[in-house]
């Protein structure tokens, strides 16, 4: 062993190096990787914090409209979100509190995404060929000339 | 010149990615494991013949290996990054393999070059004054012991370090094979024999850089190459050399045979775009001469006058470092110049001269070994100890053989 003094140190320089390989795997291993794969869960509530929701649902416009969300309500697009026809809620309630009027999309098309004549639609939905519902020219607001969009059964 | 593409091809299978870096990572990575090859032929199998570069050998296997993962730090740019492949290897990607073989295998080698300049490291400890001193001092971890029982104990520890080595190095090639072999999507390296036909290679190129190395610095020092040395690397090269073209061969062949729906674009990659690296540099220039000078060497060895076995041991050296490289270019570039359809072919890769993956870079990857080797010349001497009068625990006493030591 006398004459192996050299193998000992050699030994413990490599224990050395082993160990500070695997202290600097602990710090360069994120904690929340591999918590559910291959990658850093705390990136995702990151990402969700740098980016704010634009969208917050019927609930969040009903506590300054209950007339209309109750409106909404009894009719057949009750199951539409209020936001598919007003926009985002983050473009009309600033983060500081200040409201904006938002910009509602009253066109035809916006109607006809849902309600064109398509073969594929199941065939209780309403859906019309527009050319032959409407008299006069397909354009602009036409389908709010006789419909109430919070309860468009006429 | 052909069109940009012929046939028909995805659009997304026109570009070459893995440029001239992947084609010299495996390039340089062979050398090491087949200087190594080399080097465990002495210390571990007890091939005398080989003690005139055993130390070459190892210190040829340890400068190629500081290079090694250079290529790919080029080819991916972040070089900080780099270390994190040893340290934090990911192991759904098969690079975790590189990570983990590579740190394993420099640990293992590391290792064994101390111990086996170590006596140097003391003598020059010994000789030497102030920060000269201190630096070897650290070097040799502070303990001057290499008495004859020190020497026992270090001959042991190189034995059994030869004896890991060798399997590391091993895998770290064949892993190298792996890495193309394992990639299912593409008929021209998929196949199980990838990983042989690499570590064949290596071996190949390994013992031919030798034996160019080996002639070369036997100039440079104003002697004559050692010739049961010289005809020994010749025999091992011939050997390795068969068995590479052997099976490379067999992988053509088998494809062909097979008639399977990927050989139309293979033979048609083989015969147009890869003609002249593949049927010209790879099987003629590189594989049928050198393996025809070679038989000459092995066969006609005692007919053979120095000069002549030196000559054609060294030319045909130089073709088996082409063969290898066109061997490596063929395989890296000739996978991605024919399309996923495996109908449509795009036209010849050509590296850029300037610029971090070009051909200049190239040459300075493959410069940069001898640089290190010519500084650990300096550092610690790489000529055997009794040019310089020291004692090294890698030499078996004379009076015990060393197959029987190394047993």
């Amino acid at each position: 062993m006398e004459h192996a003094r050299h193998v000992v140190r050699v030994v413990l320089l490599v224990m050395v190096v082993l160990a500070v390989a695997f202290l600097a795997r602990g710090f360069l291993v994120p904690r929340s990787y591999g918590m559910y794969g291959p990658y850093r869960y705390d990136n995702v509530r990151e990402q969700m914090n740098v980016r704010r929701p634009a969208h917050a649902g019927p609930a969040a416009c009903e506590q300054c409209h209950p007339d209309e969300a109750t409106a909404r309500k009894a009719g057949v697009h009750r199951n539409v979100s209020c936001e598919v026809c007003h926009g985002p809620f983050a473009a009309h309630v600033k983060e500081d509190g200040s409201v904006v009027t938002p910009t509602v999309d009253r066109s035809y098309t916006l109607c006809a995404r849902c309600h064109r004549k398509v073969d594929g639609r199941p065939a209780g939905f309403p859906q019309v060929v527009l050319e032959e519902h409407v008299s006069g020219p397909v354009e602009g607001k036409v389908c709010l000339g006789c419909h109430n969009p919070h309860s468009p059964k006429l | 010149m052909p069109p940009e593409i012929s046939g028909f091809a995805f659009p997304n299978d026109v570009h070459v990615w893995w440029s001239l870096m992947i084609v010299m990572y495996p390039y340089i990575t062979g050398f090491v494991a087949g200087a190594f090859i080399v080097t465990s032929l002495f210390h571990l199998f007890g091939r005398t013949e080989f003690k005139p570069i055993a130390r070459l050998a190892m210190a040829t296997s340890f400068s190629f290996l500081l290079v090694a993962s250079m290529p790919l730090q080029l080819h991916l740019g972040h070089p900080e990054r780099g270390p994190l492949v040893m340290i934090t290897p990911h192991f759904t990607s098969a690079m975790a393999g590189f990570g983990i073989l590579y740190s394993g295998y420099l640990l293992i080698l590391l290792l064994e070059v101390w111990f086996v300049w170590r006596p140097e490291i003391v003598l020059r400890a010994r000789r030497s004054r102030g920060p000269k001193r201190a630096f070897y001092a650290a070097l040799a971890l502070g303990t001057y012991d290499i008495g004859p029982e020190a020497l026992e104990v270090d001959h042991g520890a190189i034995t059994l370090l030869a004896g890991i080595g060798l399997p590391a190095a091993c895998m770290l090639h064949g892993y190298v094979g792996f890495i193309f072999g394992a990639i299912k999507a593409n008929p021209w390296w998929s196949t199980p024999l990838m990983p042989v036909i690499f570590l064949c290679s290596a071996a190949v190129s390994g013992i031919a850089l030798l034996m160019v190395l080996y002639q070369v610095v036997s100039k440079l020092r104003g002697g004559e190459p050692d010739q049961p040395c010289v005809s020994a690397l010749a025999r091992w090269l011939w050997f390795f050399l068969i068995l590479t073209i052997t099976l490379e061969l067999l992988e053509i062949i088998v494809m062909a045979y097979e008639r399977s729906e990927s050989w139309l674009i293979i033979s048609e990659l083989l015969t147009t775009r890869l003609e002249f690296s593949y049927v010209t540099m790879q099987l003629i220039v590189g594989g049928l001469i050198p393996l025809i000078l070679l038989a000459v060497v092995v066969l006609m060895n005692r007919y053979l006058h120095e000069r002549v076995r030196n000559t054609l041991s060294t030319v045909a050296a130089l073709l088996c470092l082409v063969q290898v490289f066109s061997m490596r270019w063929n395989i890296v570039v000739g996978g991605q110049l024919l399309s996923k359809s495996l109908r449509g072919l795009r036209a010849p890769y050509e590296p850029e001269l300037f610029g971090r993956e070009g051909v200049l870079m190239a040459i300075a990857l493959l410069v940069a070994p001898f640089v290190i080797l010519w500084i650990f010349d300096r550092v610690l001497g790489i000529d055997p100890p009794e040019k310089t009068g020291a004692a090294s625990p890698a030499e078996p006493p004379a009076d015990v053989p060393a197959r029987v030591r190394s047993a």
